[in-house]
């Protein structure tokens, strides 16, 4: 396997103006040993949709001088960009298009569409992915799972038809199985109490063992970001479509047993445990010729006790998925995709996170557990 | 996102025009990790020392243009709002705002999304209510910023 860095772990250098898009470019060459591999969000990066020639050819002049290759290009759709009308699916497959086009031209393989993004769009885009030589994946994002059909029917799709154009990008929070301890610091610094961290977790653990109060199968197809806001909606209205009535029911149950007198916000804390994806690892290795390109996606990399310099996420199983992608014979990218200075933007800029430093600390983790030699460790 | 820094912190100052204050100001940066087409940007929750300024008196100065209203902002279906670009929100507001601190409650609402929302066909007939945490998923809080007010400026 090879490993590099979405520039999205820089989110929050890039907002500051801390870090330029080639002081994110000669980080990866110079600092992380063993990595070439970039991948951007092209609506961060890039001045979008036109970047204009003379960027291109810096792109590529940079790409030669610090010895890195463009992996993956990630893209979205928004489908209310008219505003009068909500945009079809052959607009989505024209957006997608133009975006495929500009990942050519700064020498992208692969582009990933969002987990949302309809099977039925990756299809209608395919003769241009073919045209353009680019493989297109689906994200797989936590709490989705790769169990399911939003996986599956992309599966069957290339195998029926013999193409490995259209793949999957697995998103490494699905291989998460509890909520991040910088996440649940974030709810309590906002007033959520200690004891719904803590049900959080043993909720977790619960529903990882498949003793939990009800299936977490039936959360799973919702983004995490659309099931938090309907949590909030059922817990205001009492309302919710048929099937998260029953998980919000026992998941507000749950809740009420452990956390006294629980807010709305000591709720939405527990309600984290179904954010989870707990997906198999022997469907990874089973998929892992589909695999286009991964996100190695975390949120808090903190010292392993008694060892110094090495590093974990303890929310993460890091070691497990990448066994299960190594044994299935996986060769691609694992693309550092740093989440966690979400967590720490409510504070100033003083007290937020150094991304580069967690980067590293990450890049630490995937030489050791992938084997990869670095001659030079830094830090 | 980024909650504190929404609003950049020196930037607050009354809009003059021909001699006379006809409004106040604020830079402000996108609360996402990445631009959007400008048409999805709908407008603010604003609040200054508890008087509430809808969008109706917003206007929006981005990418070199002068400021613009939320309606045209609608129909810049094809123009970008990059996730570097500071833009300039101007609130018509008669006599501006005195000198000294205020209390500024603010939300960004950007009908951005991941796919295909419930809400979509609700949206084109009207945008969300601007403070109601819909639209704005990245920061989902109303945040409160004790602002000095700055120099007048020539708009």
């Amino acid at each position: 396997m090879k490993i590099g860095v979405s520039f999205y772990s820089y989110q929050q250098s890039h907002f500051f103006k801390e870090l330029t898009l080639e002081d994110q470019i000669r980080e990866v060459s110079q600092n992380l040993p063993g990595a070439d591999g970039i991948e951007i969000v092209d609506e961060m990066s890039l001045r979008y949709p036109d970047p204009g020639e003379d960027f291109v050819r810096r792109w590529h002049s940079w790409m030669e001088q610090y010895g890195t290759v463009p992996v993956t290009m990630d893209v979205s759709f928004d489908v209310l960009q008219f505003r009068d009308h909500v945009m079809s699916y052959d607009e989505v497959a024209e957006r997608l298009m133009r975006d495929m086009r500009l990942a050519k031209r700064l020498g992208f393989s692969n582009v990933r569409v969002l987990s949302t993004c309809p099977v039925e769009v990756m299809i209608k885009a395919l003769p241009e992915a073919e045209r353009l030589d680019l493989r297109l994946g689906k994200e797989v994002h936590q709490p989705m799972r790769l169990e399911g059909q939003q996986v599956t029917e992309i599966i069957e799709f290339a195998e029926r038809n013999g193409t490995d154009r259209l793949g999957i990008v697995p998103d490494f929070g699905i291989f998460g199985f509890r909520p991040s301890e910088v996440l649940l610091a974030q709810y309590e610094r906002r007033g959520a109490k200690p004891e719904a961290s803590v049900a959080a977790v043993e909720l977790s653990a619960l529903l990882r063992k498949g003793e939990g109060p009800f299936d977490l199968a039936s959360v799973a197809t919702e983004t995490a970001g659309n099931l938090r806001s309907e949590f909030k909606r059922y817990l205001t209205s009492g309302d919710s479509t048929a099937v998260l009535a029953e998980p919000f029911a026992a998941l507000r149950d749950f809740a009420r047993a452990r956390v006294p007198d629980p807010s709305e916000l000591d709720y939405i804390v527990v309600a984290e445990a179904i954010m989870q994806s707990n997906t198999g690892l022997d469907t990874m290795r089973q998929l892992a010729g589909h695999v286009v390109s991964c996100h190695g996606k975390f949120n808090y990399m903190s010292e392993i006790p008694g060892h110094p310099g090495q590093y974990q996420d303890i929310a993460i199983d890091y070691e497990g998925a990448l066994k299960a992608l190594s044994d299935g014979g996986y060769e691609g990218y694992i693309n550092t995709e740093y989440e966690g200075q979400r967590y720490f933007q409510d504070r100033t800029r003083a007290e937020m996170m150094d991304e580069v430093d967690q980067v590293r600390r990450h890049h630490e983790m995937l030489r050791r557990l992938l084997g990869i030699a670095a001659p030079a460790e830094v830090n | 996102m980024f909650d504190n820094y929404l609003i950049r912190s020196d930037s607050l100052r009354n809009d003059v025009v021909d001699g006379e204050v006809v409004g106040f100001s604020l830079a402000v940066r996108i609360a996402n990790y990445r631009g959007v087409f400008l048409s999805l940007h709908t407008g603010y929750y604003l609040t200054v020392d508890g008087v509430d300024y809808p969008r109706e008196v917003q206007t929006f100065e981005v990418n070199g243009k002068p400021p613009r209203s939320f309606d045209e902002i609608k129909g810049c279906v094809w123009e970008h709002w990059d996730y570097d670009d500071e833009a300039i929100l101007h609130v018509a507001r008669p006599g501006g705002l005195a000198p000294g601190a205020h209390e500024i409650r603010f939300q960004q609402c950007v009908i951005a999304a991941y796919g295909y929302l419930p809400t979509d066909e609700e949206w084109v007939k009207a945008p969300p209510k601007t403070g109601t945490g819909a639209g704005s998923d990245k920061t989902p809080q109303v945040i409160t910023y004790h602002l000095e007010l700055n120099d007048s400026v020539e708009a």
